[in-house]
């Protein structure tokens, strides 16, 4: 059994779910994990499903544009990977990165831009954009990776100097804080 | 996946309302330090300190960047002087205050604690020593903190150790008067003193506890009066069941944040972690206070009528909430008031809606005692051993801790500023009844007995 990543994009409208379920379920598909979510008027879902050997990506791809191209809908299809290909597994620790500050261009490019080039990965965005000048309407949550053998010092010192020549705040926190306090 | 309320709102109590660890405390047993020889025994102690501590302020750094958490104050807590020095003269004891001190620097945390002594049912010739060292130890150091247990609920009051007390507390501040009388904020007189406080002064490594503990005290009243802000601003009226609910909830997660570094500097330092010690300890910051607290409880001020009720709802809510946060709660676990040290209380005194008689009874349903009480430089040694007496009295009878940390400020009347500095602050004088007379009764001396265990009406 193949397992197979369904990735639909489009503007939200009732039905898309649906569409979607039923095209994998008379394809004898199983679904084993979604993540959905709407941004603005966007739907945007990604479902990974296990699909049987005489059934093709291209052959599921077909059913599902058919299905949904009268809601408008973009998809993609491809089989899920388990290897990482050139992307090498670092034994890492989970930290949350906030920012705050006045909204402009380049904030988000200019912070992932640092936490790329130390190989950290990031697991989860969230984003707070309401526009002007107030730094608590305007917040950015980085869920990241960060691996252990890189120097956490100088990691933390680049992404200082970035927040500043852009204007924020930053904080970089153990993810365990977080759970500490909120969760039973 | 973290929600976003869930990042923000933990945002909030570290960088706007003044959450972080107050202190990380290192237990250290000198038990096996001991020696007749004045020399070797300093030497072993030195040793065993700095040996012990070398990287405690280096890891909770370190621990405090990677969680965002800061930890505020590492101190040493040391088994009782009193026990481990028991065959030195006063003067030889003043010497290894000195001594304690330097080590304190050595490994640059701000307190040492332990020149304690246990005396609640009688003193020893070592008790003796280090409560005449006490004066001039703590005039002559910056980091030794001394504290003396003249009572229990199982052994009574030992009236001849308060009544020594009175008149080593008017020695202290005669001797550091320059300063305000500051070598008394250094000492802490106690009933029921338990073996783990993390806290200042009154921290001391109790003799049931292992060769070296990481205790841990966390701090957050700006968090408590702004989650009781917060919910009376949305909803307009909430009843105060609904608010020790609050509290309760609040108190859980700063707990849970002392456990978090406790722990992994406990790790780190491979030594074992002993307790949470859950207070609400203020300083002199607005929107760090446990006096404004009780402004958004909705009272006018700290010591007006009603104070003694809500302090019985925050302290029982914090102890709540803190218990069921971590495994391992000890110390004092409560809400602190300290006069000079909270902004707020210092206000409350200064504009007369907190008395003497007003912060006693108040000690009765809070954490500690009479704590940080300046008063006036004339108060006499026996009305001081009096107030010590009836504090003890209460802790006894009401199987808790009490303590008193008076500070007779040199020269100074009631009305007047004492000005200690850091996070001692400052504080108007508190005006006492009959401060300057004899007290025949505290002359009596002896031993109060230990309270009745039954009929308990």
């Amino acid at each position: 059994m193949n397992k197979i990543v369904i990735s639909v994009l489009g503007q939200d409208r009732p039905g898309i779910i649906a569409a979607i379920t039923r095209a994998l379920f008379l394809a004898d598909c199983n679904i084993e994990n979604v993540s959905q979510t709407i941004l603005q008027a966007e739907f945007s879902g990604i479902f990974i499903a296990s699909i049987p050997a005489d059934q093709s990506a291209a052959d599921l791809r077909s059913r599902l544009e058919t299905a949904l191209m009268p809601l408008k809908q973009h998809v993609y299809v491809k089989y899920l990977e388990y290897d990482k290909g050139d992307y090498p597994f670092e034994e890492s620790e989970p930290f949350v990165i906030v920012t705050k500050g006045p909204d402009r261009k380049g904030l988000v490019a200019g912070i992932t831009e640092v936490i790329a080039q130390y190989g950290a990965n990031v697991t989860n965005m969230q984003a707070v954009f309401e526009g002007g000048d107030d730094p608590d309407k305007n917040i950015m949550i980085y869920e990241v990776d960060i691996p252990t053998q890189i120097d956490q010092q100088k990691f933390h010192e680049d992404l200082r100097n970035r927040a500043n020549e852009l204007g924020l705040n930053i904080s970089v926190q153990h993810r365990n804080i977080f759970e500490a306090i909120n969760r039973v | 996946m973290l929600t976003g309320r869930e990042i923000i709102s933990t945002l909030e109590m570290l960088q706007n309302e003044h959450l972080d660890v107050r202190t990380v405390t290192l237990g250290i047993s000198l038990l096996d330090c001991a020696d007749n020889d004045l020399k070797r025994f300093k030497d072993n102690i030195m040793k065993r300190i700095t040996t012990l501590a070398k990287d405690l302020v280096k890891v909770c750094n370190q621990v405090g960047d990677k969680y965002g958490i800061p930890v505020v104050n590492k101190r040493i807590a040391v088994s009782p002087v009193a026990v481990v020095g028991a065959s030195f003269s006063s003067s030889q004891l003043v010497e290894i205050a000195k001594m304690l001190n330097d080590a304190a620097e050595a490994v640059d945390v701000d307190f040492i604690g332990g020149f304690t002594a246990l005396v609640e049912k009688g003193m020893a010739r070592g008790d003796r020593e280090l409560i005449r060292a006490i004066p001039q130890a703590l005039a002559e150091t910056n980091r030794v903190c001394a504290s003396v247990n003249v009572a229990s609920t199982l052994a009574g009051i030992n009236m001849n150790a308060v009544l020594r007390m009175g008149k080593v507390i008017k020695q202290a501040a005669d001797l550091s008067k320059q300063k305000d009388g500051i070598a008394c904020a250094k000492l802490c007189v106690f009933a029921n003193m338990p073996q783990d406080i993390p806290f200042m002064a009154g921290a001391y490594l109790g003799i049931g506890e292992p060769d070296a503990v990481i205790n841990v005290g966390v701090s957050g009243p700006g968090v408590v009066k702004k989650a009781i802000d917060r919910s009376l601003g949305s909803k307009g009226h909430i009843d105060l069941g609904r608010i020790s609910e609050i509290i309760k909830r609040t108190a859980y997660k700063v707990t849970r944040v002392g456990e978090l570094i406790g722990r992994e500097v406990a790790e780190n330092l491979n030594i074992c972690f002993g307790v949470a010690d859950l207070s609400l300890a203020p300083t002199p910051h607005v929107g760090d206070s446990v006096g404004e607290i009780f402004q958004s409880l909705g009272l006018q001020s700290i010591g007006v009528p009603g104070t003694t009720a809500a302090l019985a709802l925050l302290n029982d809510a914090v102890k709540k909430g803190g218990a069921f946060a971590s495994s391992h709660v000890g110390g004092l676990s409560g809400a602190f008031i300290p006069v000079s040290e909270d902004l707020n209380i210092g206000k409350a005194a200064e504009e007369g809606h907190l008395t003497l008689e007003k912060l006693e009874a108040l000690t009765s349903v809070c954490s500690v005692g009479l704590d940080m009480v300046a008063i006036p430089g004339d108060t006499s040694e026996d009305t001081i051993s009096a107030i010590i007496a009836d504090e003890m009295a209460i802790g006894v009878v009401n199987k808790k801790t009490t303590a008193a940390r008076l500070i007779p400020v040199p020269g100074k009347k009631a009305g007047e500023r004492a000005f200690f500095g850091g996070l001692l602050g400052e504080s108007a004088i508190i005006a006492v009844n009959n401060a300057k007379g004899s007290n025949p009764f505290i002359r009596l001396a002896g031993r109060i007995p230990a309270p009745i265990h039954s009929l308990t009406n």
